[in-house]
């Protein structure tokens, strides 16, 4: 069992089993969250991971830049140790951005097609 | 038709123009990406100006769940099944991008509060078909199909599913997908036995939002397909490069003998003009391009991104918008070769030009437009997707879309913004909702197709 906390939730505390998606386990407590595509492919379900560590490797709506702020895909993302996180659109403060005023770098594109610093 | 008759629609595209003037509006408006915890709904809109309800929403059918995205949406039958006096325009199907559903909604019943009739579960088309993403949604003489961005993970190109009258899943539509990439609009023509399709891009590229660099990675479309119709199949791809990058909406003219279509590149913000040539060569050519404007703030001109597209049901007019400039234009086709703007508007936009329209502060820019049959009406919303929202305009989470009104002059040519009607959905009950797609009862410039 991981205890995972929601710090824009008054620092609620959950304990999950880590066998389901932490999207359904968290829902299944009563935790109100976002969601869309359910497969990991459409960010709607974003939420801010503060401390802890997720497995989320099934994910393929993030890219690097988003990754490295701390995003995690909670509709597929299952907790590997005790987390904290912020939910919801209030956690969104770094997952948008104007694509024309605030490029990615190469190495902060998805993991598909970012050409990593070691290799350049 | 001999007028004895009929099934849904009109016998002609003359005759639709003719038809009795709207009294509603069926308009998506969705809360996913919004921070709001409430299903999409679709809301009917009274625009009866004889009505002491004129320009307000009238009733909210919500989806059964959240997250949705509702987007765009279509008839079970339009003027393609004119001859059938056992169809009735009775259905809007109305697909989820995100969750895959498709909703089926019964408009016929009581028309100003829809019910939902029937739910095409996504999983099931997920599991029986391999699509998901789904987008435009046409009827086929009397059955449906509906054009799919991604296969059940997500990955383009994705397809078309087919639906019998029951709304019961058939299959894949398409014999073969051929070397398409990527997947968004069609149209089809049946007396010229074809069918066009442009591309957006995979679900799992756009619905995150949007990478510029992704364009030059080739993650997003830049090609016109042409389908053998009858034997559902490609048979030609037009490669519209740097002119045609992100070609979106395709029209063709609504005249059934008429081979001229339009499409327009978002990203370019080109309209491109394809037709059959005398010798039965498909061809193209780009017909407007809109320049890229600068902005204080920007450190390269912004692109109008025209995510949309429309033709009059007289084949006179063409209309487009510039999301990122804010404009609305009319053009002249006559001359489809040689569009003459006769006409333009500011709604919102990043250029500030009309940030407040009838008293509304406007976030976002012209979207969505759907047009009276007899074209002098053009409804007009804001949000393009909920993502893409949130990147280009954040404020729109609070301040929710508007509707505004366009009186159009189907005479001489021109727009002005009708000043009784707005519609602010920064205003709905349950907080600000985002409008998108527009449909009418009695059919409209975006649904009706001639056999």
């Amino acid at each position: 069992m991981n205890k995972i906390t929601i710090a824009n939730r008054n620092n609620t505390i959950f304990e999950v089993k880590g066998t389901k998606p932490l999207l359904s386990e968290l829902r299944s407590q009563g935790l109100d969250l976002p969601y869309g595509c359910q497969y990991g492919g459409c960010i709607t379900c974003a939420a801010k991971l503060i401390n802890g560590e997720v497995d989320q490797k099934s994910q393929v709506a993030l890219n690097n830049r988003q990754i490295n702020n701390g995003y995690v895909i909670l509709c597929v993302a299952r907790a590997k140790t005790d987390c904290t996180f912020d939910i919801g659109v209030e956690s969104h403060d770094n997952l948008y951005r104007n694509p024309f005023i605030d490029p990615l770098a190469p190495h902060e594109l998805k993991a598909d097609i970012a050409i990593l610093k070691d290799n350049n | 038709m001999d007028g004895l008759c009929c099934g849904p629609g009109y016998a002609s595209p003359s005759e639709a123009v003719r038809a009795t003037r709207e009294k509603l509006l069926y308009t998506i408006a969705i809360y996913t990406g919004t921070g709001i915890q409430k299903p999409d709904y679709l809301a009917t809109i009274d625009v009866d100006p004889e009505s002491q309800n004129y320009s307000q929403v009238i009733h909210r059918l919500e989806m059964p769940g959240i997250g949705d995205e509702l987007h765009h949406m279509g008839w079970n039958a339009c003027s393609s099944c004119h001859g059938d006096e056992k169809m009735t325009r009775k259905y809007l199907l109305v697909p989820g991008v995100r969750s895959n559903n498709i909703y089926v909604i019964d408009t016929a019943t009581n028309p100003h509060a829809p019910s939902l009739h029937k739910v095409v579960d996504g999983a099931k088309i997920k599991s029986k078909t391999n699509l998901s993403g789904p987008h435009t949604v046409h009827c086929l003489g009397s059955e449906i199909i509906i054009s799919f961005l991604g296969d059940a993970k997500g990955e383009a190109p994705g397809g078309y599913l087919h639906l019998n009258k029951e709304f019961e899943i058939v299959g894949r539509w398409e014999n073969s997908m051929g070397d398409i990439p990527f997947s968004y609009d069609f149209w089809y023509q049946p007396r010229h036995n074809v069918m066009v399709s442009s591309e957006w891009a995979a679900p799992n590229t756009f619905m995150p939002g949007f990478d510029l660099e992704e364009v030059g990675h080739l993650k997003y479309g830049r090609r016109l397909h042409i389908w053998d119709f009858e034997k559902k199949k490609p048979i030609e791809t037009m490669y519209l490069g740097e002119d045609g990058l992100i070609p979106l909406e395709v029209k063709f003219m609504h005249d059934p003998n008429s081979s001229h279509g339009f499409c327009g590149a978002a990203l370019s913000a080109n309209v491109i003009h394809f037709w059959k040539s005398k010798d039965g060569k498909w061809e193209w050519e780009k017909i407007i391009d809109i320049d890229n404007e600068p902005h204080p703030d920007w450190p390269i001109p912004v692109p109008g991104v025209m995510s949309a597209l429309l033709v009059s049901m007289d084949d006179k007019y063409l209309y487009i918008n510039n999301w990122l400039h804010g404009d609305m234009r009319q053009y002249n086709i006559s001359d489809p070769h040689n569009p003459m703007l006769t006409g333009q508007i500011w709604m919102g936009g990043l250029l500030g030009k009309a940030p407040v329209v009838n008293g509304v502060k406007v976030a976002g820019g012209p979207q969505m437009y759907q047009l009276s049959l007899d074209g002098k009406r053009m409804y007009v919303t804001t949000s393009l997707f909920s993502t893409w929202d949130n990147q280009f305009y954040p404020e729109i989470r609070t301040e929710g879309g508007v509707m505004v009104m366009i009186d159009c002059d189907v005479e001489n040519g021109g727009m002005e913004i009708n000043k009784d009607f707005i519609l602010d959905f920064g205003k709905e009950p349950n907080g600000p909702s985002r409008c998108h797609e527009s449909r009418y009862p009695g059919g409209d410039c975006t649904s009706d197709i001639w056999l």
